[in-house]
């Protein structure tokens, strides 16, 4: 199947037309609808001029490959147009491996094949960025039993534009844990798309976005449940504070005979400011009666109440904010099992 | 050392709960504060404290001369003022001994003494926890996170025993507390307690007070204090309630 897998990765003629089949993100477009897309620079082999150049050679191509006509992401497409060449790495069966990749530019592509009951710690660096945009796509195939930990925490980044896109697949009983931290002072947009393929399969994501200024980050996940009893786990909380912006489109698929599936969405959010500001769309489709599926959204300030408790007791009223928003921030992290993800992310907040 | 005149304060709708509160507390006193429900007594804990649901309309509240009604909350606290209220808030997520020494840390600063370094704070807070009774969960846990009524009074009193306050207010500290829970933390209150302190003790009951004995004891009503009297005034309250007052007058 992988060996499969990686034949079926468009070519960067391929998922060139295929951008030029879907055109720029428009905010029209559901999965571009909270961001700012007149920030996105139009690509070279966007140009109407040097689409015509392309044109002949390339769309004969894509109509032949059935991943590249599928795809509908900008941001998964990109790297691949710009002509990142993919960084193929298999970890076998029963291994136990921890890692941290870094893209060498600004454009990369890693396709990370985890054999069956591996265990795997991946931090992912920031990549070197030499131009004013840059685009990462992870893809991901996660064996059976396989325990994969996937984590970054970089330090803020002031980037004018980075999309990471991440597309895994995960086999029976295989576990993934997803977990960021973002500080960026720009624009940015993390999509994830998951598929849980085999029976038992659970995904459990969570991010924390502390942000202020005018960065303005936005999250898109879609969950596909395709097997009976598969979870999944989705906890995203932001502390805003300037003008910062946050999204979260998270969408959760559970598709026909997936019974007995387990699904939670829950966004947290604390606007430090008048002018921070958040938006979230849940967005469940359930094919399937016997499925418990939740999501749920809170914005608020910080909690009145616990301010005055903590200055009461003579702490002054900065470190009082600073001590709950420690507390916000840390919650996101604490029940994730105490492995290298956990004690950086920890570290970090 | 407290000095409260002629305190008037109301809630945002402009409803004036206290009406002239006037309590004088000297070093060493015992106050306790009776009332039925509703009278303003938890009202007068928090307009000290500088709780910003409460308006002062008039008024002073002097702590050794200095007026607390003028200063930032975590000031009044820094100055030595303890207030314990009648539910403490949870805060999960701060660890309880974190925020002990934060707290213990900003009251050094503000009074210009160094800062207490990890081993030493961990020595007062080990002794303080022995004479409370308290187990070793309390360090692991969050501020009052989870705790039973009790649990959270015990860390109250844990509280005011490291930050060793010159005036002490405890609303209800009694309140959800067991027969040998009541006795520990009366007995810390009684530890902590020293000629140049004061306590002021807001109760229902005269339980507490067989176990801290009051030099005071003031009945609030509508607003104000409409009675005072010794140790006495308390037994006459729990035997006759509080009718009798103003039929008196």
């Amino acid at each position: 199947m992988n060996a499969e897998f990686i034949q079926n990765l468009p070519t960067a003629e391929q998922a060139i037309a295929r951008l030029r089949e879907l055109g720029m993100p428009k905010r029209n477009n559901e999965l571009w609808s909270f961001f700012p897309v007149a920030k996105i620079p139009t690509p070279e082999f966007m140009d109407a001029a040097s689409a015509k150049a392309f044109a002949t050679s390339a769309t004969s191509d894509a109509s032949e490959n059935a991943a590249a006509s599928q795809e509908a992401d900008f941001a998964a497409l990109l790297p691949i147009a710009n002509l990142a060449r993919p960084m193929i790495r298999e970890i076998v069966a029963g291994s136990a491996e921890m890692a941290m990749l870094k893209c060498n530019n600004d454009f990369g592509h890693t396709v990370l094949n985890i054999g069956k009951g591996a265990k795997v710690s991946l931090e992912i660096l920031d990549n070197k960025v030499t131009h004013d945009i840059a685009a990462e796509r992870f893809d991901i195939n996660v064996g059976e039993n396989a325990d994969v930990e996937i984590f970054f925490a970089n330090p803020a980044c002031d980037l004018p534009l980075r999309f990471r896109h991440f597309n895994i697949n995960q086999a029976a009983g295989a576990n993934v844990r997803f977990s960021s931290i973002c500080r960026d002072t720009a624009i940015g947009r993390v999509s994830v798309e998951c598929h849980l393929k085999g029976e038992g399969a659970n995904f459990d994501y969570r991010s924390l976005h502390v942000l202020d200024g005018n960065a303005s980050q936005h999250s898109r996940l879609t969950i596909y449940h395709e097997a009976p009893r598969t979870t999944s786990t989705q906890l995203a909380r932001n502390l805003l504070s300037g003008n910062a912006r946050v999204s979260y489109d998270g969408s959760v698929i559970v598709g026909y005979d997936c019974t007995g599936v387990n699904s939670s969405q829950l966004v947290n959010t604390i606007l430090m400011s008048e002018d921070a500001s958040v938006s979230v769309k849940p967005v469940l489709k359930i094919y399937h009666d016997d499925v418990e599926c939740t999501h749920g959204n809170t914005v608020g300030e910080l909690d009145a109440e616990q301010m005055f408790y903590l200055v009461s007791r003579g702490i002054p009223k900065q470190a009082a904010q600073e001590m709950l928003m420690r507390s916000f921030a840390q919650e996101t992290f604490l029940p994730l099992p105490e492995t290298p993800a956990k004690k950086r992310l920890m570290s970090e907040v | 050392m407290l000095s409260i005149k002629n305190l008037k304060a109301s809630i945002e709708d402009g409803t004036q709960i206290l009406k002239g509160i006037n309590l004088e507390v000297k070093p060493g006193e015992v106050h306790a504060i009776m009332g039925p429900n509703g009278s303003g007594k938890s009202t007068l804990s928090k307009v000290i404290a500088g709780h910003p649901a409460y308006r002062v309309d008039g008024g002073s509240v002097e702590l050794d001369g200095k007026n607390l009604l003028e200063m930032e909350i975590n000031e009044r606290a820094n100055s030595g003022l303890f207030i314990s209220t009648q539910y403490p808030t949870e805060i999960p997520g701060v660890n309880n001994v974190e925020f002990l020494k934060m707290a213990l840390n900003s009251k050094r600063a503000f009074l210009g003494l160094p800062e207490m370094g990890d081993a030493e704070f961990k020595k007062l807070c080990e002794e303080k926890m022995d004479l409370l009774e308290m187990d070793a969960r309390y360090r692991e846990r969050g501020v009052n996170d989870g705790m039973s009524g009790g649990e959270k009074k015990r860390n109250e009193i844990l509280q005011m025993a490291i930050l060793d306050p010159k005036v002490s207010f405890l609303d209800e500290t009694d309140s959800g507390l067991d027969i040998d829970a009541l006795r520990i933390v009366a007995n810390g209150i009684n530890h902590i307690m020293s000629p140049e302190k004061a306590v002021i003790l807001v109760t229902h009951y005269q339980r507490l007070l067989d176990y801290i004995k009051p030099t005071y004891v003031h009945v609030l009503r509508h607003g104000k204090i409409i009675l005072s009297g010794g140790p006495e005034l308390a037994l006459k309250l729990e035997d006759q309630g509080y009718d009798w007052i103003e039929e008196a007058k």
